[in-house]
């Protein structure tokens, strides 16, 4: 009877308890770290409204019914630690494992006290609260020990916690999503290449990303604003802030400009690209802008331009070539065939100084190389008669393309009635390179052809390859030649300068 | 038969006797041209393959008209245009390019793409010669 009147005026007073329980909940929910820390102060604040000794809970997920975490309370851990068995073994001691079930199956809560008094191992009380979501379980606390066992309202103190404990831990795990979640877009931000800014009110920014210092070398606090602009290029200012004039309106920002690069001590291209981050209502909070370093693309693009500029400059160069070569070869003769045939010999001349033209990486040809394919194509480059000697020169295009169609007029001459016909007759093509007065280097290139009988009718294509070697040369190269038809053979003579501004053509530098 | 009405089209375009410029670098380019002036009973200045060497001659010799190649190995050949515009001589632009945007005194200066016929040019030269002297002249 004593003990009913005691629990009839203690209502009130009880009531309070829990609500202060309620307040202590929501206050580890403030200060602890994690989840896990959480669960146990939440456990600890069960075991003392209710007078519990020890307490654990279980978390299950709602479809598989399976157990996703299993927190024991700091006083149940050093429990086990004085006693067998260890922490996280699978079995409560002593707990009917039905009652466990009742509570997480049946959705209710559970008393279990054992015989009073009983000299016994643990437990002797269990108490068992489920945690509920939306009318489902989805985990439960359990306590352990009391003495004189739970009573009534012990149980629905532990009913009355379970909802702020269930909201206090759903609230710190969305809070540690989220900040998981800060965390992985801050080392994604920090990490791309890109460059990450935040702005406002037309491009006044408020952060960036710390590659803007480590490229620009400004502090983030001073990019703040309109600080920003000081690094990028005087030239580029008033543009970039008519784009942002225009942004809000058009919804974005695209806009290319430069900035200095602190340590490189240049401009580089940056391409920029903001879009605005907008509230419910569609009003625009702020825009959150990438820049990405453009300047290699940018220049490769420059570079590709004036490539197929000059490639234009040079097939339309070279188409018209061929054209006055077909004229000359067509008013040497009236012959069809054998204008086609000297027309091919030219053309495939042409074609061939292309081609080791483009093979070579700097453009260059080397001469030898371009003597010996020439010889190649008229099957007399391993002739005994003939000897090629001379150092390493390498022709620029133009040069090339010159010498290449004299060198073809030459030996056609020889194949047809010169060095490379005759028998016992000899072809010596040499050179050397030298300075002369002008401190320009030049080549010096003679071939000479001996014991060829005279020929008694000049060969009607000689028109053209005399033009071209007495001619075109000099006109073309400033060259100085000579050509003499000599009793045993040609001689002739071809001395070149080889500026060192044609060693490279503008269009090959890069 | 052919050669007479060819020389006797070559006397109606009225170059005969004009003394012509040509500066082209491509040797057969600017040989062609000069055989098709020398065709036409023209005078030909020329040919040079460069600025200096063009500059030197319009500072020397008389010239009605210029054919030029607008680049000179990677140079252009705008200041022999300007020379030849202080002493109101039409000239005639040859270009390798495309999309060439020529600069802005050059705009009225008529050209040719490469490769040109050759009938274009001998019509082109005609008809700048043609042309009234400068109003300001």
């Amino acid at each position: 009877m004593g003990t009913d009147k005691a629990a009839s005026a203690r209502p009130i007073e009880r009531k309070n308890e829990v609500l202060e329980s309620i307040n202590r909940i929501f206050g580890e929910a403030l200060s602890t770290k994690n989840e896990e820390q959480l669960a146990c102060a939440c456990l600890a604040v069960a075991e003392d409204v209710t007078g519990a000794r020890t307490s654990f809970m279980s978390e299950v997920d709602v479809r598989s019914g399976e157990f996703v975490r299993r927190t024991i309370s700091d006083r149940a851990r050093e429990a086990h630690a004085a006693s067998r068995p260890p922490p996280g073994s699978d079995a409560l001691p002593g707990i009917a494992p039905d009652a466990v079930t009742r509570v997480l199956r049946g959705g209710e809560s559970v008393i279990v006290n054992g015989p009073a008094g009983a000299d016994r191992p643990t437990p002797r009380a269990f108490l068992g609260v489920p945690l509920k979501q939306d009318g489902r379980t989805v985990g439960m606390i359990g306590l352990i020990d009391r003495d004189g066992g739970f009573r009534a309202e012990d149980r629905a103190a532990a009913e009355a916690l379970a909802p702020a404990i269930l909201h206090a831990l759903r609230s710190k795990h969305a809070e540690e999503a989220l900040r998981a979640s800060e965390r992985r877009l801050q080392v994604l931000v920090e990490g791309v290449p890109q460059m990450v800014w935040r702005a406002v009110n037309g491009g006044h920014w408020t952060w960036a990303s710390p590659q803007w210092t480590e490229y620009t070398a400004q502090k983030e606090v001073d990019s703040h604003g309109l600080g920003w602009l000081d690094p990028v290029h005087p030239e580029d200012r008033e543009g970039v802030q008519k784009v942002w004039a225009d942004a809000i309106q058009r919804g974005e920002f695209h806009a290319d400009y430069r900035v200095r690069h602190a340590s490189e001590g240049r401009y580089r291209w940056f391409q920029t690209r903001a879009t605005p981050v907008r509230d419910d209502r569609g009003r625009v909070i702020e825009w959150l802008g990438t820049s990405t370093d453009v300047d290699d693309l940018r220049r490769l693009q420059e570079r590709q331009q004036t490539l197929v500029a000059e490639l234009q400059h040079r097939v339309r160069n070279i188409l018209t070539v061929v054209r006055s070569v077909f004229s000359r070869t067509a008013d040497m003769s009236n012959d069809v065939e054998q204008v086609a045939d000297h027309f091919r010999g030219r053309l495939d001349s042409l074609a061939r100084t292309q081609v080791i033209v483009t093979q070579s990486a700097s453009g260059r040809v080397d001469l030898e190389n371009l003597i010996r394919e020439e010889l190649l194509s008229v099957g007399a480059s391993d002739s005994p008669a003939l000897t090629i000697e001379g150092p390493e020169v390498a022709l620029p295009p133009k040069a090339a393309e010159s010498i290449g169609l004299a060198i073809h007029e030459l030996t056609t001459n020889a194949v047809k009635y010169g060095a490379l016909r005759t028998p016992g007759a000899r072809l010596h093509v040499s050179w050397t390179t030298n300075m002369d007065y002008g401190g320009v280097r030049r080549l010096n290139l003679i071939w000479s052809e001996q014991g060829v009988p005279a020929i008694s009718v000049r060969p009607a294509r000689q028109g053209f390859g005399s033009e071209l070697i007495t001619e075109a040369l000099p006109y073309r190269l400033g060259a100085e030649t000579s050509l003499q038809f000599r009793g045993g053979g040609i001689r002739c003579t071809i001395s070149v300068p080889l500026p060192e501004d044609m060693a490279a053509p503008d269009w090959r530098q890069g | 038969m052919t050669t007479a009405s060819g020389s006797q089209a070559e006397g109606a375009r009225g170059l005969q006797g004009k003394r012509i410029l040509v500066v082209e670098d491509e040797y057969f380019i600017a040989s062609d041209l000069k055989r098709a002036f020398q065709k036409a009973e023209a005078v030909v200045v020329g040919p040079v393959g460069d600025v200096g060497q063009a500059l030197a001659l319009v500072a020397e010799q008389a010239i009605d008209v210029a054919v030029l190649d607008v680049n000179l190995e990677g140079t252009n050949s705008y200041p022999i245009a300007d020379r030849l515009s202080e002493r109101a001589v039409p000239c005639l632009f040859l270009t390798g390019y495309d999309g060439w945007s020529l600069p802005e005194a050059y705009r009225d200066t008529p050209r040719l793409a490469k490769p040109f016929a050759m009938e274009a040019v001998l019509e082109t030269v005609a008809r700048l010669m043609n042309v009234p002297p400068h109003p300001a002249g």
